[in-house]
């Protein structure tokens, strides 16, 4: 039986007085890869920042690697090291005197001291790693408010991968990139899912991509509404019911990678 | 603010014991300025110091109204205050800055309104708001150190934790960053050092000696430890040169630190165009 990196079970999450999330269960399969669609304020991201701990829950329980997610969000330190979090966009306003080296430095460090007296060498080198295998050695001594969108999503990689982590939780990591990068992105993220072993949840609008690249789709609005194969789960039947009877299918042109 | 005689020769100023303690008093809360205001900046809280700064009016006229040394008032009364509005900035749903705007006009009305009321006080108003530096002495030279050194600790102890809270703060929470504590630590701070400086800054002038130096550095700064260096040794240095400018020109003390410090941050505006220009 395959290990299960994230179990979910009758989770309920309200915002504002109303319920955003309402009794959702599903589990993930350990190297798993797995994308959550609905339409717009369907309570995507308010489950996955519910799961990861990052809003508080009002009913059900989350296992993160075995260990559950206490009321206040906080799970053990080794645990929180192996989960990885891309958050849409960076609020990233005007200069940000950090380089990239620097950014994905952060992703070793976490909430540690860090002390230049020790494991400074295995830091360094990690980072080095991280950033040659996002391909992001080229604007290393940039800074990480001069990079472009593409980039800057390749850089939010690299400093997921500066650690081995075990789950990575992705927020329409494509929001805002062209198809040209966004086929880019999902490439390099099929490449590090791979090698290293990740198991993925990623939130995403792109129905074509979806269907190329994830193992398992969760269909949500506001409760789960279908989960399966991305066959069964994006049948134009299940999208109907998911997004409303008027529901088109738009298809996103992608390069010949895809 | 005391001017000093311009008929005085430049050895015998900078031997003055009341100016060079107002220099080095100068280049201490520049740096605790700088170094603070880096970080500030970063968070986008430039507005909230200056709502810290006006308030303290406030919490000057009510030490005096209660017969207290308002210092000993102040630096309780600034926590209180940043504490609280903290509060009404989380849970508001008006823009912050129109929020802030807000508390801090009104509390620089209603302490001026009740300063005047006060008798006696009047006379003291112009210090107050724009400092006087040359009129600190030896405890407040030791208060401001020992706030250097705490700061600078705790920023440094909390260094990841407060950039990955200036970058985003969701990515900060999954890294297990406890974002609602440390925004209420740092929020203390900067309320401790407002409340700290205003008697060399002055009410009007203290968010300058925050916002300004670190947003000449962040326009100039490739490095994240290059970036708060620079930022304190602007404020550090621009206090310095302003109070010697002051002296020299018999021009008042603080409005002098701040346009030097203006001019720090022009040559940095020119400067970091080369910066922001170079492709990624």
């Amino acid at each position: 039986m395959a290990e299960m990196i994230l179990e979910v079970s009758g989770l309920t999450v309200r915002r504002r007085g109303t319920t955003a999330v309402e009794n959702v269960s599903f589990s993930l399969a350990a190297e798993s890869d797995t994308a959550l669609v609905g339409p717009n304020g369907a309570g995507k991201s308010t489950l996955v920042q519910a799961i990861l701990g990052l809003l508080p829950h009002q009913g059900g329980q989350v296992r993160l690697l075995g260990e559950r997610l206490d009321g206040r969000g906080r799970l053990s330190a080794s645990v929180r090291e192996q989960i990885a979090y891309l958050p849409q966009r960076l609020a990233l306003t005007g200069p940000i005197p950090l380089t990239v080296t620097e950014f994905v430095g952060l992703g070793w460090d976490g909430t540690r001291l860090r002390l230049p007296w020790r494991g400074e060498v295995r830091r360094r080198d990690a980072i080095h790693s991280a950033l040659a295998k996002t391909g992001c050695e080229v604007f290393a001594e940039q800074r990480i408010s001069d990079l472009s969108g593409g980039q800057l999503k390749r850089v939010l990689l690299a400093f997921c991968v500066v650690r081995p982590r075990r789950l990575l939780v992705l927020d329409e990591a494509q929001a805002g990139l062209d198809p040209q990068a966004s086929e880019a992105f999902q490439q390099l993220l099929f490449s590090l899912r791979r090698s290293e072993g990740w198991t993925i949840l990623q939130v995403s609008h792109d129905l074509d991509m979806v269907r190329r690249t994830c193992d398992g789709v969760l269909c949500l609005n506001r409760s789960l509404r279908c989960s399966g194969s991305p066959d069964h789960a994006l049948s134009q039947a299940q999208l109907e019911r998911l997004y409303g009877r008027d529901y088109l299918p738009y298809h996103h042109h992608h390069g010949a990678g895809g | 603010m005391a001017p000093v005689g311009d008929a005085v020769s430049i050895p015998e100023l900078l031997a003055l014991p009341f100016l060079q303690r107002a220099m080095l008093a100068g280049a201490l809360t520049g740096a605790l300025g700088g170094v603070l205001g880096s970080f500030a900046v970063l968070r986008q809280l430039s507005f909230f110091s200056d709502a810290l700064g006006h308030s303290a009016l406030l919490g000057i006229s009510l030490g005096v109204a209660l017969g207290l040394n308002p210092t000993l008032v102040l630096i309780p009364f600034a926590v209180l205050f940043a504490l609280l509005v903290n509060h009404l900035v989380e849970r508001s749903q008006l823009p912050t800055d129109a929020l802030l705007n807000i508390i801090y006009s009104s509390s620089l009305a209603i302490a001026v309104v009740a300063l005047s009321l006060l008798p006696g006080y009047q006379g003291g108003l112009q210090q107050l708001l724009f400092g006087d530096i040359l009129g600190v002495d030896g405890l407040d030279l030791l208060l401001v150190t020992l706030l250097l050194l705490g700061v600078g600790t705790y920023l440094l102890v909390t260094r990841s934790s407060q950039i990955l809270l200036s970058l985003d703060e969701s990515l900060a929470l999954s890294r297990g960053v406890a974002a609602q504590r440390q925004r209420l630590v740092f929020v203390v701070v900067l309320a401790v050092v407002v409340a700290v400086s205003i008697k060399a800054v002055g009410v009007l002038l203290i968010s300058a000696f925050v916002v300004i130096p670190a947003c000449a550095a962040r326009l100039v700064s490739r490095h994240f430890g290059g970036y708060v260096l620079m930022a304190a040794a602007l404020g550090s240095g621009g206090a310095v040169a302003g109070v010697l400018a002051s002296a020299f020109l018999n021009l008042p003390s603080g409005p002098c630190v701040v346009i030097v410090q203006l001019l720090g941050f022009l040559f940095a505006l020119v400067a970091g165009r080369g910066l922001q220009g170079r492709p990624a």
